[in-house]
């Protein structure tokens, strides 16, 4: 729907567009090769991490980056770090890593959890503490992970797991409720 | 405006109350709204920028996960909004996220524009503004607000100032109304006043006095004005009966003086101031058988004499000129052609001014008495002559008798016995008595003849004279004489001389034992000098003291007081003669005094001789 769309955008929107040479989503004819569906849930991961506050002592300096950590299989190709390139948070730069197994702590604050993993209720809790975790499907966050990508009606949405979260120490904020779906488990 | 001027001052100011409260509320009331205006779209201004910035917050999770529920529930609060007709919230690339149209409303959203912005279109207020999340442009908001509550508002401003009017201006009028009476009151309490005086001419109306402002004092005024008009004109009534009056007086003088000219045997008639005869009696008509209209101005003239013609004409004309008393002795014919003698006299009738106003004279008829007057004058004049000539004739005879029988005396006194003697002497003294009486006959009838013009002569010289020839006299009587100054009279000299010498004579001669005091003197009166010779001799009796101004009149026969009987009676010739008169005051024993008038000025003498 979206790329139906997209034909129709006014040239002053393009010309605004290129205008200001960045954006949060970027075009996706820059990303032909890549799964749609993965340039947008890199776009979300980056998003995240600016509605989300984390504890001071979960950083290691006060400009240590903000790492988005995808573990095990990637499913973004280069779309997470072109997303990410640049991108300053709260005054922190934004990293992306990949991981093929547990992260030291405090080395991850986003850790995107692939789908090759498949016990996700045992792992979640050795990732350890302050650590944003995101996953795909609902049963994500049934086992207890923060936020779960959803396709509803062909569209990326988010489930959140708000006491996992406050649990970890994170404060979500309530913007970001207001677009996700949120489950208590 | 244009008829102002005109209408009622009640209404004048009612209009000035009212225009000046509707001026001032409109004026205040249009600088309110305006005020007002300014601040309610600043006011807007500033409340859509705040509800700009909040939606673009709210907005801004939308936006970063593509949400376009999220941002229309965002939107959808804006239905508080009734104003608010659209609100769109796009991506960077143009297209819209989220949009919210105000039920009812057509949609159109504004597109988004680069810069914040916020400025009044066509269709209502526009706000554009980024939205932003970490310091990164994500989206545009773009609200459009339409201006319906400015308007609105302006309505509902100008419905209450409309009322605010409505009402005040109703108030003005109800103020007004009343207090406009503090004002028009008197002014209409003094129309009334004035319309009634004019309409009535009744001055007696005052206007009430019912303010201490300038009305009040012009109601003081105009009463005032009131007052002197009225006691004017009952002052002009009062004047005018008293003319009235005087007119009705004046009819029943004229009635009375015609009634009592016509009843006059005399012809009476009336002139102008400039002489034209303008009435003329019956007696004139019936004398003259002219008609009034033949007599009246110079008519009369026609039938006076012409030898009297010219001096009376002339008489006249000198009389309107000075004012003087007109006289004159005139022939008049009668109806049946004979002329006969009148006294004409007119004099002449002065306003309160001093002006003439008229002249009135009367013509008496005097023909008889200047028939017999002319017959006196001839038989006078005649027995004057005869005396005259008598006494002249005497004197040669009478000079021849004294003359011889004085020889007799001389030279055939031997001759004669005693008896011889005495009768001589009685001859001689008869003779000398003769011839003194003669010569006083002379004396008096010479005393009526003024001879050559008359000069002044002064009177104390004159008295010198006299007293000179009195000298011995006086000495034999021991006679003390005093007199005053006198003054300078128009006289023959020797006939003065004569009037003093005969009255001091007359003072010497009649004195009692104490020597005689004589005191003469002059005062002046009106026209005339009158002189005064007084004694203190034995009186006369005031039975006597016109008799002795007689010729031959002695009132002592014995010879202590010896004369003639002729002395007074030559000075009243002479007194008369001038015009005066000669009189004495005395009682017996107290001595006497006699006065006597000399005109200060030569009279006229008339060409008669004595």
């Amino acid at each position: 729907m979206e790329q139906v769309t997209r034909n129709r955008v006014p040239r002053t929107a393009i010309i605004v567009c290129l205008t200001m040479g960045l954006s949060l989503v970027p075009p996706l004819s820059r990303l032909s090769g890549e799964p749609l569906e993965y340039q947008v849930k890199a776009a979300f991961l980056l998003n995240f991490t600016k509605f989300i506050e984390w504890p001071a002592a979960a950083f290691e300096t006060p400009d240590s980056p903000i790492a988005i950590c995808v573990l095990g299989d990637d499913p973004f190709g280069s779309a997470l770090d072109q997303i990410v390139a640049g991108e300053v948070v709260n005054g922190r730069r934004v990293a992306a890593q990949r991981f093929n197994h547990i992260p030291a702590p405090k080395a991850c604050k986003v850790i995107f959890v692939g789908t090759s993993e498949k016990d996700i209720a045992r792992l979640l809790p050795e990732l350890g503490i302050g650590v944003l975790t995101v996953g795909e499907g609902t049963s994500f966050t049934r086992a207890g992970g923060m936020i779960a990508f959803v396709i509803e009606n062909r569209r990326v949405r988010f489930e959140i797991n708000r006491t996992a979260a406050e649990n970890a120490g994170l404060k979500l904020s309530s913007k970001l409720l207001t677009v996700a779906k949120l489950v208590e488990r | 405006m244009f008829r102002l001027k005109n209408i009622p001052i009640k209404q004048k100011l009612m209009i000035i109350i009212m225009v000046t409260t509707a001026s001032a509320l409109l004026l205040s009331g249009v600088g309110i709204v305006a005020f007002d205006s300014l601040l309610f779209r600043q006011s807007l201004e500033r409340d859509l920028s705040t509800l700009a910035q909040i939606i673009a917050d709210n907005s801004t999770a939308a936006l970063a996960f593509n949400d376009p529920q999220s941002a229309s529930e965002t939107l959808a609060a804006l239905r508080a909004r009734p104003h608010l007709v659209d609100a769109c919230v796009y991506r960077t690339d143009g297209t819209a996220l989220a949009s919210y149209t105000r039920p009812g409303a057509r949609s159109a959203c504004p597109a988004a524009e680069a810069r914040d912005a916020l400025r009044f279109t066509s269709r209502g207020l526009l706000v554009s503004r980024a939205i932003l999340l970490s310091g990164r442009r994500i989206g545009t908001l773009v609200l459009l607000y339409d201006l319906g509550e400015i308007s609105e508002r302006m309505k509902l401003y100008g419905a209450t100032v409309v009322a605010v009017l409505l009402v005040s201006s109703l108030i003005a009028l109800l103020l007004s109304s009343m207090l406009r009476a503090v004002i028009a009151t008197p002014i209409s309490q003094l129309v009334r006043a004035t319309t009634s005086v004019s309409e009535t001419g009744d001055y007696s109306v005052r206007a009430q006095r019912l303010s201490g402002d300038e009305l009040g004092v012009l109601v003081d005024r105009f009463n005032g004005m009131l007052a002197g008009i009225q006691s004017r004109e009952s002052s002009l009534r009062r004047a005018l009966r008293d003319r009235e009056e005087a007119l009705q007086d004046a009819k029943k003088a004229h009635e009375r003086f015609r009634f009592m000219a016509e009843s006059m045997p005399q012809k009476i008639f009336t002139a102008t101031p400039g002489g034209e005869g303008d009435y003329f009696n019956r007696q004139w008509i019936e004398y003259t058988g002219m008609t009034l209209e033949q007599i009246k101005d110079e008519g009369w003239t026609q039938y006076l004499h012409p030898d009297d013609l010219d001096t009376t004409v002339e008489s006249w004309r000198r009389s309107i000129e000075t004012g003087e008393p007109f006289h004159a002795q005139q022939r008049v014919r009668r109806v049946d052609g004979v002329y006969r003698w009148h006294l004409c006299r007119a004099r002449a009738m002065r306003d309160a001014q001093g002006n003439i106003s008229l002249w009135i004279g009367s013509n008496t008829e005097i023909h008889e008495q200047k028939e017999k007057e002319e017959e006196l004058r001839q038989a006078n004049e005649d027995l004057q002559q005869f005396a005259y000539s008598a006494s002249h004739d005497l004197q040669e005879p009478i000079r021849n008798v004294a003359v011889y029988s004085e020889i007799i005396s001389k030279r055939y006194y031997n001759v004669l016995d005693s008896d011889g003697r005495q009768f001589l002497g009685f001859l001689t003294e008869g003779g000398r008595r003769l011839a003194t009486l003669i010569d006083d006959l002379l004396t008096y009838t010479r005393a009526g003849v003024i001879e050559g013009d008359l000069t002044a002569v002064d009177s104390s010289a004159v008295l010198q004279h006299a007293l000179s020839s009195l000298a011995e006299a006086i000495r034999e009587n021991d006679a003390s004489v005093a007199y005053d100054a006198l003054p300078q009279v128009c006289m023959g000299e020797s006939h003065l001389q004569q009037v003093f010498q005969n009255l001091i004579g007359n003072a010497l001669k009649y004195r009692r034992e104490d020597p005689p005091q004589i005191y003469i003197s002059a005062v002046h009166l009106g026209a005339t000098w009158r002189f005064s010779v007084r004694d203190n001799g034995i009186g006369i009796d005031p039975h006597y003291k016109e008799v002795i101004f007689g010729v031959f009149k002695r009132l002592h026969r014995d010879q202590k007081y010896s004369g003639t009987g002729i002395g007074l009676a030559i000075c009243q010739r002479v007194v008369e003669r001038y015009g005066g008169r000669i009189w004495v005051e005395s009682s017996p024993g107290e001595g006497a005094t006699f006065f006597f008038t000399v005109p200060e000025h030569a009279p006229r003498v008339q060409s008669a001789t004595a």
